[in-house]
């Protein structure tokens, strides 16, 4: 009877470690990427190709924005939504060299330099990189990844509660560390939340690495709430949006006030939210091709594709970002409510992966203990 | 012993053992031996981990507790009573566990006064509105198959009600309140969206902070240790709790597929339904209600375009068949495996207790582990499914299998032998002794888990969410997507989806349930 016992265990030991190790070669085998892949492309090319584009949950571009691309090229292509845009990085560098799709979209600039140390992207350097923004190219050394689109995480605030109190609204970070500011600014925390994050990097770029932590400090005095996601801030909290919060400041992007406009049913008069141009954060996406794609020719086309004119002009109006082709044109009831701060604040990628861990502490200290 | 049909047991335990060892184990193990790294343990030391694991207990217990008291007297109603309204209130209470955190997650944070905004307790009130359904499900199934003969036989000896309940109702249930109550625990113990909307950024549970560490921070090695360590304290909880529960074996008589419902009687007992209901329902619809206000809503003139936009998006109309398909799947391969599981672990003699070790692990296991372990796993020819449409229907199932499990084994257990005993001198085969006895004795609890399984898998969101979505996303994977979006009438959106899954849902719940009643007549 115990000996029974004792054989089955053995039996399935032997056999969980047989499938185990044979799962792990064979993702360590493919990291080299040659022989068999090679031939079931070769395969795979007389049929229509079918391109995967990794994306976040929130790529929400126009239903038929890739007609042009297959009718131009003859490949199609597959939008792949999974999470947000951490949970991507972290998925990504997990299977680096047999990705889960052929081009990855929405590596942000705070997850830029994880990306590239963990080896995900096949450098490509675009035929529209001529037309890219230059201070967003900057960011991204050996054409790793293409910018792809740019946008600001910026102080928001009410109007209409401003104007029937006759305060002025905060101009400035510094401006909500005053006491006529207590108790009306909320924030997403950066530790959960992308913009929370952005706002945090704000900070830094201004008051420095050694000064942010006073900052927070007096802000925490002030009063900030800091909730969990940008949804729950905005939507929640926020009295400027459909929530009917009860604070007036809130951190959001730059294109929030268009959003409010566009997607408002009837549309206002006049624009709700304004945006605090000097508190601006610029964040910078990017899209590259995944290392280890059967389809590395194509892929490098539906780069090109994202960052032409045709794709880039539809992004204002779906993902409420700028293009990062400077030839792109932007829609008229976006250019009249949003707003492009002239010098955001930007920390250097490469800081930021080094110090993550570390800002993101003090403010767990600071913040929330 | 259930010694009938133990020879069988080997080929019952087969598929439950099999699908757990591809879809779980194997991941998981694949996902430690290839990113885990000793000198992560450093995390074990630190006095945040200290802090994360005891708020994660304490508040786990609390809210399992407050769930069981709550649950017993709705229960007690839903097993003793016929009265209007009874199926529906069944339906009913099921709902909350099925919503997507995200949505009640907002509902709360309009109701709830401000001062428990982000708070321990707001957590906990959550908590037990999710998981109260739950509870009152496997205890009042187990409920209604004490014969009412024995309560009368007491009665009829001079015992008081109270009396009656606590020497005979009690002892019969005791099994069934240890297997919800350690359900609810465990739901409590790793929930994730809960913590993070309602407890604020301050508060932290091991599962946000596994979340936490290998996605946002992409510490995939530190999340890991901490995965284990989530593995070891549920573990010791889970072995106490059981054992206490062995402590003083039930009795094992007393079981039946006869109706001890009646209509209540005294007017004493008028009340006590009446309050129990209504309370019930209150307690359910209002936060539901909050869902539907905010569809109906932008700021605060009503408008229904968000509705109309909803029911003509095509989109969301797929989205809805999506979550129809996987619910149908869902029910179908976790109440079987499920079934074989149980019967597995019940049926066969005690070394095939290893299979409800290795079926509880989907529920203990952080759905970030499983998640990176699955996509790591089947990533070459001729398995790399992590594209494929089939790995969400088969994660969901994976979170139901092991719910389902427990709530089919405590009744199968505590069925009695004299009666297969009979069924055999009268010369019934095996299968035949099986379908007659076995079988229509668990479909209350077997139609109970396949609610549940659909339960699940409609609102299934975490371990769906670490899948890539192709064109099958399911309805809280979309709300979650339009929350995310700037936007009134996109928020609107959101929640009009929401209304819709909730209407699904309790549509859906009361099908099943109506099965349930029309096939024991009554």
């Amino acid at each position: 009877m115990n000996q029974n016992i004792l054989k089955k265990t053995i039996l399935c030991a032997a056999l969980l470690a047989v499938i185990a190790s044979a799962c792990a070669k064979g993702s360590t085998n493919n990291d080299s990427s040659t022989g068999q892949t090679d031939t079931s492309s070769q395969s795979e090319s007389s049929d229509q190709i079918t391109l995967t584009l990794l994306a976040y949950d929130s790529f929400t571009p126009s239903e038929n924005i890739f007609d042009a691309f297959t009718l131009e090229t003859g490949i199609k292509v597959e939008i792949a939504l999974g999470g947000d845009a951490g949970e991507l990085v972290t998925k990504a560098a997990l299977t680096a060299g047999n990705p889960q799709g052929d081009v990855l979209w929405g590596v942000d600039n705070t997850l830029l330099s994880r990306a590239i140390e963990s080896k995900i992207f096949s450098a490509y350097k675009t035929k529209n990189i001529d037309d890219l923004d230059e201070s967003a190219l900057k960011l991204v050394s050996n054409y790793d990844a293409s910018p792809v689109d740019t946008g600001d995480v910026c102080i928001n605030y009410d109007i209409k509660w401003f104007t029937d109190r006759k305060i002025a609204p905060p101009l400035t970070l510094r401006a909500l560390t005053s006491a006529s500011y207590a108790n009306l600014l909320v924030v997403p925390s950066p530790i959960t939340s992308s913009p929370g994050l952005a706002f945090m990097l704000a900070t830094i770029a201004e008051f420095g690495e050694d000064g942010f932590n006073e900052y927070w400090k007096q802000l925490r005095q002030n009063g900030v709430l800091v909730v969990d996601g940008w949804n729950e801030a905005y939507y929640t909290e926020f009295s400027g949006s459909s929530g009917k919060g009860e604070r007036p400041i809130v951190v959001s992007y730059g294109s929030s006030p268009p959003a409010e406009m566009i997607y408002a049913s009837p549309v206002p008069a006049t624009a709700p939210t304004a945006v605090a141009a000097l508190t601006c954060y610029r964040q910078v996406e990017f899209a590259g091709v995944l290392r280890g794609t059967k389809h590395e020719r194509e892929a490098q086309l539906l780069i090109d594709y994202l960052t032409s004119v045709t794709f880039q002009e539809d992004l204002p109006l779906t993902l409420f970002v700028y293009p990062a082709n400077t030839k792109a044109k932007l829609p008229a009831e976006f250019l009249k409510y949003s707003l492009r701060p002239e010098l955001p604040l930007q920390l250097d990628p490469k800081l930021i992966a080094a110090q993550r861990t570390v800002w993101l502490d003090i403010f767990t200290n600071t913040v929330l203990r | 012993m259930t010694s009938a049909y133990r020879h069988t047991t080997k080929w019952l335990a087969i598929a439950p053992i099999a699908l757990m060892l591809v879809f779980v184990l194997v991941p998981v193990l694949n996902i430690f031996s290839t990113s885990l790294r000793l000198d992560s343990f450093a995390i074990l030391s630190a006095t945040t981990t200290r802090n994360i694991v005891w708020f994660t207990t304490w508040q786990a217990f609390i809210s399992t507790a407050i769930v069981l008291v709550i649950a017993s007297p709705i229960a007690a109603v839903i097993a003793n009573f016929k009265f209007i309204g009874r199926r529906a209130l069944i339906s009913l209470v099921s709902v909350p566990f099925i919503l997507p955190t995200v949505v009640v997650g907002a509902a709360f944070l309009e109701l709830l006064p401000r001062s428990i905004h982000r708070s321990a307790l707001a957590i906990i009130i959550a908590h037990v509105y999710f998981n109260v359904g739950l509870a009152v499900r496997i205890i009042s199934s187990r409920w209604q198959q004490i014969h009412p003969q024995l309560d009368d036989a007491a009665r009829t000896l001079g015992a008081s009600t109270i009396r009656t309940f606590l020497t005979i109702t009690l002892p019969l249930l005791k099994k069934s309140f240890i297997s919800a109550g350690l359900l609810v625990f465990l739901m409590c113990f790793t929930s994730y969206g809960v913590v993070r909307i309602l407890g604020g950024p301050a508060r932290s549970t091991i599962e946000t902070e596994i979340y936490f560490r290998a996605m946002q921070l992409g510490d995939v090695s530190g999340a890991l240790v901490l995965s284990i360590l989530q593995l070891v304290v549920v573990g010791i909880l889970i072995f106490l709790i059981t054992n206490i529960g062995k402590a003083k074996a039930s009795p094992k008589f007393g079981q039946t597929v006869y109706s001890r419902m009646h209509h209540p009687r005294s007017s004493r007992q008028k009340l006590l339904v009446a309050t129990v209901a209504i309370t019930t329902a209150v307690a359910v619809v209002t936060p539901l209600m909050s869902v539907l206000h905010r569809s109906i809503y932008l700021g605060q003139r009503f408008d229904t375009s968000a509705w109309r936009s909803v029911l003509v998006d095509t989109e969301i109309f797929s989205s809805l068949l999506t979550s129809l398909r996987y619910a149908i799947f869902s029910i179908v391969v976790s109440s079987i495996v499920g079934l074989l599981g149980a019967s597995a672990i019940v049926y066969g003699s005690s070394r095939y207790q290893f299979v409800n070790l290795i079926t509880s692990i989907p529920i203990v296991l952080s759905a970030v582990t499983l998640g990176l372990g699955l996509i790591i796993t089947f990533d070459v020819n001729p398995i790399d499914w992590r594209g494929s449409w089939l790995m969400m229907p088969i994660a969901h199932c994976l979170v139901a299998i092991p719910i389902v499990i427990r709530i089919i084994s405590p009744v199968l257990r505590d069925l009695p032998n004299d009666l297969r005993d009979a069924s055999r001198t009268l010369g019934a085969t095996t299968w035949q002794m099986w379908r007659t006895i076995d079988l229509r004795i668990i479909t209350p609890a077997l139609i109970t888990a396949a609610a549940i399984a659909c339960a699940i898998s409609l609102g299934e969101f975490g371990a769906s969410s670490f899948l890539v979505r192709r064109n099958n996303e399911t309805l809280p994977l979309t709300i979650s997507r339009l929350l995310s979006r700037p936007g009134d009438s996109i928020q609107a959106q959101a929640y009009a989806i929401s209304t819709l899954l909730i209407v699904v849902c309790i549509g859906i719940i009361a099908i099943v349930d109506y099965r349930d009643s029309n096939e024991r007549g009554i």
